[in-house]
Parts: structure tokens; sequence; C-alpha cells
């Protein structure tokens, strides 16, 4: 079978020879010989090449017979230089996977809708006032933050106030309530584990449309005192620690000690409220919500605000319809009026299709900063073929002479350019599907929630992401592939032939050039400057040894313990551990150390109007001196503290320092409770040094008070005299020999709970070094090309330098000044951005400046001593040059 | 002779193909030769655009062509007029001859 084209051309072919033989059978006629008659047959018509490809250009099937020359040819020329298309095909891929991976994490954390039905008419339900209500509220649990329109949006409401709202809205939209996630201690099946439980309204689930998996969703029944106990279980629960068993449902399950049914199974594609979301466990808001340390729930007090709530409007009913409504329940529903009415709270709607806003605005300016740079590379990357593939083009100046004699017009000769170029796009995206496919898995271990716990971001390869590799290619393409096909085009003029040979001294491979090194000084920059904050972060001193100790919770007030076994079993825990071999000391708190958040609280000193926030925590006596073995001032907590709930207190060092220096001690305080409430009155008794309590970035002034002995739930410290691994055995014994059915939760070493809480900044350190490494290697590569490229060009002129006597040292020198020059000017076009730019990363960084002038120095440096690398090899390879030989070549 | 042939005005040379071919089903040399001829040897049909310019033509479908037995000689592919071409071929030549007369008007008032 043959294809149009090759019965096209094989006709053409015969058409060709059947004028030739008219020709020279005329010639013949006219008394010529054969020979001569054939040879000024052919003489008269000229070029048959250039006939046949002008007719090839006619021809119905020319385009696609064209494509299919470009691409064969296109491989061909990729195929001679193996190495050089690697490269450029492995920098393309690595760019559009980076910017990929990049551009669907924000996907996920941005934009990415609910997989609900029906998203857009969800609202996330928050107020928005000036501090804490205390005119209506005693107590509270949730988040508030300070809005970019100056107000304090909170999300926390009282269940009664839920009640009204929820009343009023009846018909138009359901309103469901739901709580922040806690940790409950879980047995099913004689596994005992923990898991997250959120406690929600009976029309939580209905409310947001969420499918079972298997069983049923909660119900408005369920969600009532008297009604039998049920949870439903997240996909990943059932899985992960229900065995993905089919007949769970109907099937109790023990979760803090209480025996509930398993109603249903939610659908796989659930993920939570947000990307991210930890939680395993839905129960109703009367079972599952959580209760006081005497065992009670304070979920009807009106003055406790601790649930949240998101609501679905019915298709029709605008949020600005809906916000005076709702608004007016809630100021109905407050157990007080305030005085001023003009600093009271009122509603404030948010779009909830996204879900709950914590990671957009955790991540949205790191996301947004990460995409500026990796938008960067990918031009880096696509600036460094560009110039690859003009250097080609001139280098193939003989074959594009050449195919222009044979009749090769303008346009097919730029098309065949742009197909090579194709091909390197085409390669490159799809070798960036598995570098995408990489990164966003290593990505995704980076975004966590900054609060509470979270599971790593569910990334699913989507079509939306396939797509965004099409076009960055396609972008790509544009970008590298059309200048030096135009560029190609132009060459094709024997006149342009002459002119073009290398005299312009800042030709387009040059200016390609300098832009790559203005923008690999922007991310190299990045690289250092976030890896230099990361380590000030960890190398900063947090005031005590963070080696050799190990952190691990235990839960014995949600394990059956009740409240009069506690002290007992306390005291009893931290004698049998610091007996155990390896272990040099043992403490317990309230509140897990280095954890970021805590119990905070405002103390004011009896008789004084000033307040100071303060980290607090509940601490045994063994606890301090696990940090640092001795008190500044005044005596540590004991154990008859906590025995008898003594109201002492030791402060740190910069706290006392603070509040008046030694003398505070002794002195009395109070935490504060609201307007006209005080607390009980506490007594300093000791001073600590000052350490670094919550986290390494910040470090707030403590106040240390004896351990609640009626906790549910400590965190255990130890100090350990050798490596935390080979005493973690013991400890688990130790702890199996007290209870056997106690598990240790969340066992880490204090340096893994530190790195715990830099996510954000080893994750900014970790892919901009990955972006700066990139960009530096890209760039001395696309440095080395062109002077070597201009090098090689200029060998004639070189050469004749050389054999008119011209030092070798002078030439060298020559070609690193010329080379040189590029870079400085590329660095020195790159500062203005970094200058632009610093203000967009100040808020990352840690006691450090953007405009650090080490970092500025250090990456300068290595840039520079990279370029003169890249420069130095060309020219000495150019002072090697035989004068003869190059002489000869031309 | 050979400084009176010239070289064809742009744009000509479609409607001569044309008129040649309209005559009989005629191949590519003789295309060029009958233009000669008739023309006293003064236009000289280029093969390098003669060509392109009965590919062209038939790519547009004025043209259609089969390949037959030429007197004595090989195959040749004789070129023929479609009906389009036809139809086409007569609004050219009225063009033409509206053209030629203005530009004669003009030249010889």
């Amino acid at each position: 079978m043959k294809f149009p084209w090759r019965r096209a051309e094989s006709e053409l072919e015969r058409e060709i020879a059947h004028h030739l033989y008219q020709l020279t059978a005329e010639y013949q006629r006219q008394g010529y010989s054969r020979t001569e008659a054939q040879r000024l047959a052919k003489r008269e018509f000229g070029g048959p090449e250039q006939t046949k490809e002008q007719c090839r250009d006619e021809r119905r099937w020319a385009w696609l017979n064209g494509l299919r020359q470009d691409i064969v040819f296109g491989w061909r020329m990729m195929r001679r230089t193996p190495v050089v298309t690697a490269a450029a095909i492995l920098s393309l891929a690595l760019a559009i996977g980076a910017n990929t991976a990049i551009v669907s994490l924000m996907d996920v954390v941005l934009w990415r809708d609910l997989p609900v039905p029906n998203p857009r008419q969800l609202v996330n339900v928050n107020w928005q006032g000036h501090g804490f209500p205390s005119e209506m509220a005693d107590s509270a649990s949730g988040t508030m933050y300070p809005s970019d329109d100056g107000w304090d949006v909170a999300d926390f409401f009282s269940y009664p106030g839920f009640e009204t709202m929820r009343g009023r809205l009846a018909g138009r939209a359901s309103l469901a309530a739901y709580s922040f996630p806690d940790t409950v201690s879980v047995s099913f099946a004689g596994q005992a584990s923990v898991a997250k439980q959120r406690a929600v309204s009976g029309n939580f689930l209905s409310t947001l449309q969420v499918q079972p998996e298997l069983g049923r969703l909660l119900f408005e029944s369920d969600d009532d005192k008297a009604a039998p106990a049920t949870v439903v279980v997240s996909h990943r629960f059932w899985v992960n620690t229900l065995g993905a068993a089919p007949d769970v449902i109907g099937r109790t399950i023990a979760i803090n000690n209480e025996q509930r049914i398993i109603a249903g199974v939610l659908a796989s594609s659930f993920y939570g409220l947000m990307p991210g979301d930890a939680t395993d466990l839905y129960a109703p808001l009367h079972h599952g919500y959580r209760r006081m340390p005497d065992g009670t729930s304070r979920l009807d007090v009106n003055r406790s605000w601790g649930i949240s709530l998101i609501a679905r409007r019915t298709a029709g009913y605008t949020e600005s319809q809906m916000r005076p409504e709702i608004d007016a329940a809630f100021v109905s529903s407050w157990a007080a009026q305030p005085k001023n009415l003009q600093k009271a709270p009122h509603i404030r709607l948010e779009d909830g299709s996204h879900g709950l806003g914590f990671l957009r605005k955790d991540f949205r300016d790191p996301l947004l900063v990460l995409g500026g740079l990796v938008g960067l590379l990918l031009m880096i990357a696509c600036s460094n073929i560009a110039n690859l593939l003009l250097s080609r083009a001139a280098a193939r100046e003989k074959e594009v002479a050449t195919r222009v004699a044979l009749g090769c017009s303008r346009l097919r000769l730029a098309r065949q350019f742009l197909t090579e170029s194709a091909l390197l796009a085409v390669a490159g995206g799809v070798a960036s599907i598995f570098v995408a496919y990489l990164t966003e898995t290593l990505l995704s271990q980076f975004v966590l929630l900054r609060h509470g716990d979270s599971v790593p971001i569910p990334m699913s390869f989507n079509l939306r992401v396939l797509a965004f590799i099409a076009v960055t290619s396609l972008l790509a393409l544009l970008l590298f592939g059309v200048f030096p096909a135009w560029r190609a085009s132009q060459l094709a003029t024997v006149e342009q032939l002459k002119k073009d040979s290398g005299r312009h001294k800042w030709n387009a491979g040059r200016i390609l050039t300098l832009g790559q090194m203005a923008m690999s000084v922007v991310l190299v920059m990045s690289a250092v400057l976030f890896t230099r904050n990361l380590l000030a972060i960890q190398s900063a001193d947090p005031g005590f040894d963070r080696r050799n100790m190990i952190l691990f919770n235990l839960r014995p007030g949600t394990s059956g313990y009740d409240r009069s076994r506690l002290e007992n079993f306390y005291f009893n825990l931290e004698r049998r551990l610091s007996e155990t071999q390896g272990v040099t000391d043992v403490g317990l708190s309230s509140i897990r150390p280095m954890n970021v958040g805590g119990r905070w609280d405002d103390l004011r000193m009896a008789g004084e109007p000033d307040i100071n926030n303060v980290s607090v925590n509940g601490v045994t006596p063994n606890y301090l001196p696990l940090y640092s073995p001795r008190l500044v001032a005044g005596r540590n907590i004991e154990w008859i503290d906590i025995a008898s709930s003594a109201k002492v207190a030791v402060i740190s060092e910069d706290l006392a320092r603070k509040l008046g220096g030694l003398s505070v001690l002794g002195k009395r305080f109070t935490f504060s409770e609201g307007p006209g409430r005080t607390g009980p009155e506490y007594e300093i008794v000791g001073i600590a040094p000052a350490m670094a309590a919550t986290s390494m970035k910040d470090r707030p002034v403590v106040t240390w008070l004896p351990l609640d002995k009626e906790s549910r739930e400590v965190t255990v410290v130890l100090r350990t005299s050798q490596p935390p691994s080979m005493v973690l055995p013991a400890v688990r014994r130790t702890i199996a020999e007290i209870d056997r059915n106690l598990p240790l939760v969340d066992v880490i070493t204090m340096e893994e709970q530190i790195s715990k809480t830099l996510q954000r900044e080893r994750m900014f350190a970790t892919i901009c070094s990955c972006f700066g490494v990139l960009a530096l290697v890209l760039s001395i590569v696309g440095l080395y090309g062109v002077v070597a490229y201009n090098t090689a060009r200029r060998s004639g002129e070189i050469g004749i330098r050389l054999a008119l006597g011209a030092i070798p040292r002078n030439v060298i020198a020559m070609i690193i000044r010329e080379g040189m020059t590029v870079a400085v000017l590329g660095l020195l076009l790159g500062l203005p951005v970094i200058w632009l730019g610093a203000k967009y990363v100040e808020k990352e960084l840690f006691k450090m400046k953007p405009l650090d002038p080490a970092t500025i120095v250090v990456s300068v440096g290595t840039l520079l001593a990279a370029a003169l690398l890249a420069v130095v090899i060309p020219a000495l390879r150019a002072s090697s040059i035989q004068p003869a030989q190059t002489l000869r070549q031309d | 002779m050979a400084d009176k042939k010239r070289d064809l005005i742009q744009g000509t040379l479609d409607l001569l193909i044309l008129k040649t071919v309209a005559q009989a089903p005629i191949h590519g040399y003789g295309i060029a030769q009958r233009i000669l001829i008739t023309s006293k040897e003064i236009l000289q049909v280029q093969q390098g655009s003669l060509y392109p310019a009965l590919h062209r033509l038939q790519r547009k479908g004025l043209l259609k062509a089969e390949w037959r037995e030429s007197g004595s000689g090989p195959m040749a592919k004789f070129y023929s007029l479609t009906t389009a071409g036809k139809k086409y071929f007569q609004e050219e030549m009225t063009e033409w001859q509206r053209y030629a007369d203005a530009v004669a008007l003009v030249l010889e008032s």
C-alpha cells in the first residue's frame, strides 16, 4: 500500500522525467547528439529538486507529509547529540514537574472544593468582634485570629446559641455544629489505640451531604442524651484501625472507655472538613462533646462557647439575606447583653466551599512565594533550551543554506525548528509527570497544620494536573522555541549568513544568559536564606540540652482510671520510670512541651493593673530539673503541692524580670478571668531559668503550676543516659508492667518534637535548596554553553590573534572578561528583584532579615565562583587553539 | 530570440495554463511548448513555476490529471479542466479582458 504522499512523490518523479524526456527529444530533433541533448535539457529544466520541493509545498497532503518529515528529521538531530538532548529534556522535566507539584499543592490547599455535592452552598459561620466576649462567655474553645480588615474573627459559639440560630434559619438554611477534634482512646476487638474525634450535631453529616460507604450517617435522633450512643467512622479509620471489616456496622467500640455503636463508615472521598483533617470519628454532640474533669459536659451552658458552625443555604437564599437573620438570632441568644454595643460581636459569613480555612491561612503566602520561585526556575530552564537551540541553529548554518538552495521555503524552515522544539517540549512534559508525582509525594509531607494534628494532604494526580503539564509544556515551547525558529529562518539568506558571524557582542544567547543569571541569583539567594533561617532556628539555644530526651503521652483518665486513683498512678509512674535502666530523670506535665500552642493565660500581679500573657503548664517536681538542674531562686514544685492542690507557682526568669526582678518571689498573682471576676491567687515560690517551652521560634514567658492530680492525660518527659532508642524498650516494659492496656501515645524524642514544629521552615529550606541548586546548575550550563559557543565561532579570529603574536594568557583573560561581564551584569540585574521580593518573604523568616548581608555574600560568591568555572574551561580551550589549523578550516 | 522571451506577469500564469488545458488534455511539457509557440516564442514558462502552478491548480480542484500514453514517449500526466475549473476559467477570462481593456484605454489615451 502506498501512502498518499508516497504516490504523489513517485508521480512527481515521473512527471519531471517525462518533461526531461520530451526536452531531450526536442534537442535531438534539432540535431544534437543524445548525450548533448540530455545535457541541454537538464540545463534548461534547471534544478529538478527545487521544482520538486515547490510542488510538494502545493500538495494536499503537504502539511502531514511535512510534519512527518520534520519529526523524523528532528528526532535524528536530537539523537545526534544524545547528552545535550537528555540534559535539555531532564531540565525541562524537572522545571515543569516542580511547577506542577507546587500548582497542584496550591490546588488542594487553596482552590479545591470539599468533596460533597454543591459545595458552593456551604457557609462557614464565624463571628467578628474585638477581643474575647467576656460579658457573655466565661470559657471558650476554638480559634480566634486577627483578620485583614481589623477584626478579631472567631469560630466558637455556645450550644444554646447554635440552637437559637438554627431555629431561626430553618427552611432556608441548614445549620450544623462541630467541635475541634479531641484525641480519644479507642479499643476495638481487644486492640487499644488513639483516634481523633469530632463531636458533631446530629444534622452535621446530612448537612454536608456526605455519603456513607457502609451503614448510615448520624441522624438527629442520635444526638440525644437518651439515645443509644453511636459513632460514624471515617473511611481511613475503618481501613487502618478496623481492618476494613465489612461487618463493623452495629458492633461496639470503646471510646474513652465508653461503649459506642458503629452506625456507619463514610465514603472514602470525604477527607474531613479540610484537606489534612485527621478526624477519625464523628460522634453526636450529646455523647462525644468533651467532658470536664468531673465527667460533666458543659454543652448546655450558654456561657461556655466551644462549638463551631457550618451552614448549607438552600438554592436562592443568599449570604446577604442570611447574615442579618442569623446575626439577630446570635445577638438574642447571649446570656447577657454587652454594655458597649459598638464592640459587640457580630456574625461573619465566609465561603465554605473549600471547607475550613486554617490551611489556606497558614500556607497561602508560602505557596505563593514558592509558586513565584518555581516559575523563575521554569524560565531559567526554558532560556537554557532556547540558548541550546539558538546555537544549534547557528551550527547548522551550512545545512540551512543547503536546504534553502534546494528550494526549502522559509516558513518550512521555521516549522522544522519549531518541530524540534516541540519534540523537546513533549518529551519534557511526559518526563515531568514522574517528577511531579515524586515531588508531590514529598511536598504533601510538609504541608501539615500548625495547630493540632493532621494527616498528610491527599494529593490526587488528576486530569487537571495533567492539563496543567500540557499547557505548561506548550508555554515552555513558545518561550524557548519560537525565537530560535524565527532566528533560524532569518539565517536562511546568504547576506545574513555573512553578516552574522559572531561580531555582535550582545547576541541573543548572551542576553538570555544574562536573564538566567538574574533569575538564578534570586533562587540561589532564597535557598541560602531559607536554609540559614532553618539552621538559625535549629541551632538556637532552647535553654536546655535537647539530646537524650523522650516524650510520650499517657491517657489513664480515658482508660478506666477514676479520679481518685490518678494521683497515685502518677506518683507511682514517675517513681517506676525513674528506676528504669537508662533513665536518669522523669517529669510529667499536663501540656506537651515544644508543641506550639498549649495553655495561655493573662497573669496579673495582685494589686497591679498590668497583664502579662503567659504560657502555663502543670508539672511534677522532677519536671523542671530535667531541663536545668538549678532554679534561679526559691524552691521547686513538690509532691505535697500536687497532693494538696496548692496555689503555688514557679515562673521563668524572663517573666520575673518583667515583673520586677527577684523581689517577686513570695508575691501573689491571679489569672484574669474577665472583668469583675477573679480566680484563685497563686504564690510565686520559685524562679526557673528562661527556656523555650513551646517552640524554638517564640519564647513566651512561662508559669509552672503543680500538676493537676486529676489530669486525664499527661506528657511523660524522660532524660536518658543512653540514646533514646536504646532505652525505649525498657520504658515500654515498665509501662506494660504498670498497666498492660495503657498505650504510649506519640512517642518521640525531644529533637524530633522540635523538628516537628519546624515543618514550614523545613519545607521552605528544602524546596528552595532544590530550586537553588537546579537554577545554579542550569544557568552555569547556560553560561558555559554561550561562552564555549561564542569562543568556537571566534576560533578563526583567535587563531589570527595568536598567529600575530598574542600571548595565550591575554586571550584567556579576554574570554574570561567577556564571560564574567555577562555573569556580573546578570547578578546586578537580579538584585532589584530580590529587593522587591524581600517584603514577601520577611514574615517567613525568624530572627533574620531578607536582605541579610551574609546571605547576599554567600549567594553572590557561589554564583560568581560557579560562573568563573564555566568561563575558564572554554577560555583555556581557546588559548590552545593552533593558528594554522583554524585558519585552514575557513 | 532569447532577449525577446519574457517572464510572465505575476498571476497570469494560471490563466495561460487554464486556457491551454481548456483546449484538450495536455501534459506539462506540452503546456510549456504550446504557450511558447502560441505567443510566438515571447512567453517562456519556467519549469520551476509551471509544475508548482499545476499542482496548486490541481489541489484547488480546477484541474484533474490522468496518466496516459503520449505518442511515442513514456507515460505522461495529462491535465484537463474540471467543471469548477471551466467555470473559474470563464470568470478569470472576463476579468482579464476587463483589465486588459482598461490598461489599453489608459496607454492609448
